[in-house]
């Protein structure tokens, strides 16, 4: 085959990195009582607390230079693959071709045009039709996450592929359409994979992903996103999520071994070909680049945004408020595209996701402060319900870290968040029940596992929510609640921080309390007035690497 | 008064039922209403010329048919009604199972049909409650293979229909009143059952069971189910709809036995 002319294209990399290891301990400050008072995500709010003296706060790194020119830098990842041939070298007219691609949830807030994923398909499909190839499917990997609307797809995939494909063969993927479905086999721990037809039948199989944490990529992306239930309650379940130590650090995620087992037999039936993509921290920019930063070097202009931005929150109307949060476009930087073998794709993709986000940090701590913002995969362009709360406070957020966790074993985490009852009846309709019904009668994973995960699996009115509307599947709020499991494990208490309805922390097992110094007063009183207090700054994100 | 049908020597067969999901008929399962079956018999019935007697006394009745509409269910109901008067109890169920297999059963959403069939699989006893008539609803019943339903009755004096309906008649409250006591009769927890209805006058319907879901819900039913944060779904009738779920159908039956649910 004739090499093209783009296999002259060096390869790019990121700058130097300017953040090292050392440098970053410059990112672990001690309050004093000359410290300003810390920015902490409180839902569709931001706090701005004065900490108590001697409290950790822990910053993300500054965002890694971006890729100068990415489309150059997708080029040469499809020309030049990990452990792979270039992908036009795979072409031919008569092949089946299916497109994976990550879907809404990654990454948040979502980013601003073009997106990652319009950038690489618009090669893909380039070279796919100048090599003649017609038979191509583009599926959005939703597993059991909510359908995307037609204009989510559109932005995010971009006009050429939604003019050319949309709706024949650009949809979402559907975990319970029997007959698209395909059972390849059982790995050697008895785990089911059960795939996408279509992707399965398909001659090569293009997964497109974006790596927003270390969690994201890998045998996760075709293994979990193409696959029905049947599949993922051998992953996502309590037993499994007890052994993950934490889901950001792959190594030691049962989660991930799971996933990886059934990705390898994924791989020995088919012709995978990975695109991952790292992108920086550039969560907030232009206006809004203060949330970023150390509040202690606020400048007057910071100081002079910060009041304004808050002034302007709090007189909106809730939903206005929520509409422009939502409505708001990071302009993430790529900082790296890998494409080829997805465990040589993935090794890379990883290695950078840990270079922007790892920060070392001595020792645990008793009470860990956490904010929860107003968006997390699971509630894009929707509402931050109780359970969600729940899976970003103690699913996410505590598991921001390598070695051990930030917290020590039965310490307490504060989650601050305003904890309202309040569901999006079209997106989390099984929520609803779940948190009114299943977490009044017990919130133990493993009774909710057995007494209740079938049903609602099972149920046929959020079976065909889920398949024919904007629903997340019934089973889904379970999923939700297991992903706390590992905290639940290990905290001796959660309090909610600034909680309006006390009643609804009751029902997740919390603790409640008006305000973040009682909170704390309520934290210090059971575990001495010594215990040690750290701060996780949000936004955007960090990785605590526990010494 | 509302009838419960029950197939004789049926039960035997039938799994004991763990609970039931009630369903709203008109606007629910199918995109008819009780206008479109009254329209359909009142134009099927005797001679032409009887036919056209008929339409137009039915014509008469349209402003307050339209009046009734506004102002309540169970007024519609009665007005509707009054057009079959004089009617043989056997013509009016003569031409029930025509206008069933004819014209219903062509207009049930298949979603509707694959989501009985699901809740039947799961323990849910299916349950019709209607404000259609008894001689509509029997047909479509049998061709669901539903035992029970709720529907309303025409009062008949010497074999004819009077054109009044018996007492009590199906709509609104009365719904859940014969809910609670199907529910009481067979022991079964109200709060779980599942109900499925489309209309606002469904309400207290939807209100008395444990799981109500709004089925293309008119806007008043609609913004009633979002402040209740009840599910909310659509049911189509579309033929790409209608092709998916022929497939889903050939799938599952493809799949029934050692792959039919992973988790099983």
């Amino acid at each position: 085959m004739m090499a093209r002319p783009e296999a002259k294209l060096k390869e790019l990399k990121p700058a130097d990195l300017r953040h090292d290891v050392g440098a970053r301990r410059d990112l672990v400050v001690t309050v004093n009582r000359r410290s300003e008072k810390r920015l902490i995500a409180y839902g569709d709010e931001f706090l701005f607390e004065k900490l108590p003296v001697g409290t950790r706060v822990i910053y993300p790194p500054p965002p890694l230079d971006e890729l100068p020119d990415p489309d150059q830098a997708i080029r040469y990842a499809l020309l030049r693959p990990e452990n792979a041939d270039p992908l036009f070298a795979q072409l031919n007219p008569n092949m089946r071709v299916t497109i994976a691609i990550d879907d809404i949830s990654l990454p948040l807030p979502q980013m601003r045009s073009p997106d990652l994923r319009e950038r690489i398909l618009n090669q893909v499909l380039q070279t796919l039709a100048d090599y003649g190839v017609d038979d191509v499917h583009l599926i959005i990997a939703t597993a059991l996450h909510r359908r995307m609307t037609e204009a989510e797809i559109r932005r995010v995939v971009g006009e050429r592929a939604y003019k050319q494909f949309w709706p024949d063969r650009l949809y979402n993927f559907d975990g319970e359409n029997r007959s698209e479905l395909t059972l390849l086999g059982k790995t050697d721990h008895g785990e089911e994979v059960w795939l996408s037809k279509r992707a399965a039948e398909s001659d090569l199989l293009l997964y497109v992903n974006i790596n927003l944490v270390p969690m994201d990529g890998g045998h996760k992306s075709v293994a979990v996103g193409l696959a029905p239930y049947q599949s993922l309650r051998h992953h996502h379940n309590p037993t499994i999520l007890r052994d993950s130590h934490s889901y950001m650090d792959p190594k030691n995620s049962g989660l991930h071994r799971s996933a990886n087992r059934m990705g390898r037999l994924v791989n020995q039936s088919l012709n995978v070909f990975t695109v991952e993509t790292s992108v920086n921290t550039r969560m907030y920019g232009g206006m809004l680049d203060f949330l970023h930063k150390n509040e202690d070097t606020f400048s007057d202009w910071d100081r002079t945004r910060s009041g304004a931005f808050r002034w302007a929150m709090r007189n909106m109307s809730y939903e206005l408020r929520r509409q422009t949060l939502h409505n708001y476009r990071s302009p993430y930087g790529l900082t790296g595209v890998w494409a080829g073998d997805t465990e040589a794709v993935h090794e890379k993709a990883l290695a950078r996701v840990f270079q922007q986000y790892s920060v070392p940090v001595k020792g645990q701590t008793d009470i860990l402060i956490v904010g929860v913002p107003f968006i997390c995969p699971y509630n894009v362009n929707s509402v931050m319900n109780p359970v969600l709360v729940q899976c970003t406070g103690m699913g996410y957020l505590f598991n921001m870290y390598r070695g051990k966790p930030l917290v020590r074993p039965g310490g307490t985490l504060i989650i601050c968040h305003p904890l309202r009852d309040e569901f999006h009846p079209e997106h989390h309709p099984s929520y609803i029940e779940f948190f009114h019904r299943c977490l009044a009668e017990t919130t133990d994973a493993m009774e909710l596992e057995k007494n209740f995960e079938h049903e609602f699996a099972r149920n046929p009115t959020y079976i065909h929510m889920y398949r024919y509307g904007h629903a997340y599947h019934g089973v889904h709020p379970f999923y939700m609640w297991y992903w706390g499991e590992p905290a639940r494990q290990h905290l001796g208490r959660v309090i909610a921080a600034g909680c309006e309805q006390p009643e609804v922390a009751a029902r997740l097992g919390w603790d409640s309390a008006d305000t973040l110094d009682q909170a704390i007063a309520m934290a210090t009183a059971e575990l001495g007035h010594s215990a040690s207090i750290t701060y996780l700054h949000l936004p955007p994100l960090v990785i605590a690497d526990v010494e | 008064m509302s009838v419960l049908r029950e197939k004789a020597g049926r039960s035997a067969h039938v799994k004991p039922r763990a609970s039931a999901a009630f369903y709203d008929l008109d606007g629910t399962l199918c995109d008819l209403n009780l206008v479109h079956s009254a329209v359909f018999i009142l134009t099927n019935m005797g001679q032409w010329s009887e036919r056209a007697a008929y339409a137009l006394s039915f014509l008469a009745r349209a402003p307050r048919l339209y009046l009734a509409e506004r102002k309540d269910r169970q007024l519609l109901n009665e007005v509707l009604f009054e057009s079959f008067q004089g009617v043989s109890a056997d013509r009016l169920f003569s031409l029930g199972e025509e206008y069933c297999e004819r014209v219903l059963i062509k207009h049930l959403y298949p979603q509707a049909v694959e989501l009985i069939r699901s809740n039947r699989e799961l323990g849910f006893e299916p349950v019709l409650v209607t404000g259609s008539p008894d001689f509509i609803v029997a047909p479509l019943a049998r061709h669901l293979e539903i035992e029970h339903f709720a529907a309303n009755h025409l009062a008949m004096a010497r074999g004819r229909a009077n054109g009044r309906m018996a007492r009590p008649v199906m709509a609104s409250d009365e719904k859940a009143r014969w809910c609670t006591a199907f529910a009481a009769q067979r022991g079964i927890s109200l709060t779980s059952c599942w109900g499925y209805a489309d209309s606002y006058y469904d309400l207290s319907f939807l209100s008395a069971l444990g799981h109500p879901v709004a089925v293309n819900p008119d806007p008043k039913l609609r913004a009633a189910a979002l402040s209740r944060q009840w599910p909310i779904i659509s049911f189509e009738r579309p033929s790409t709809i209608e092709r998916e779920l022929a497939d889903t159908l050939d799938g599952a039956i493809d799949s029934t036995g050692s792959t039919d649910d992973g988790a099983a």
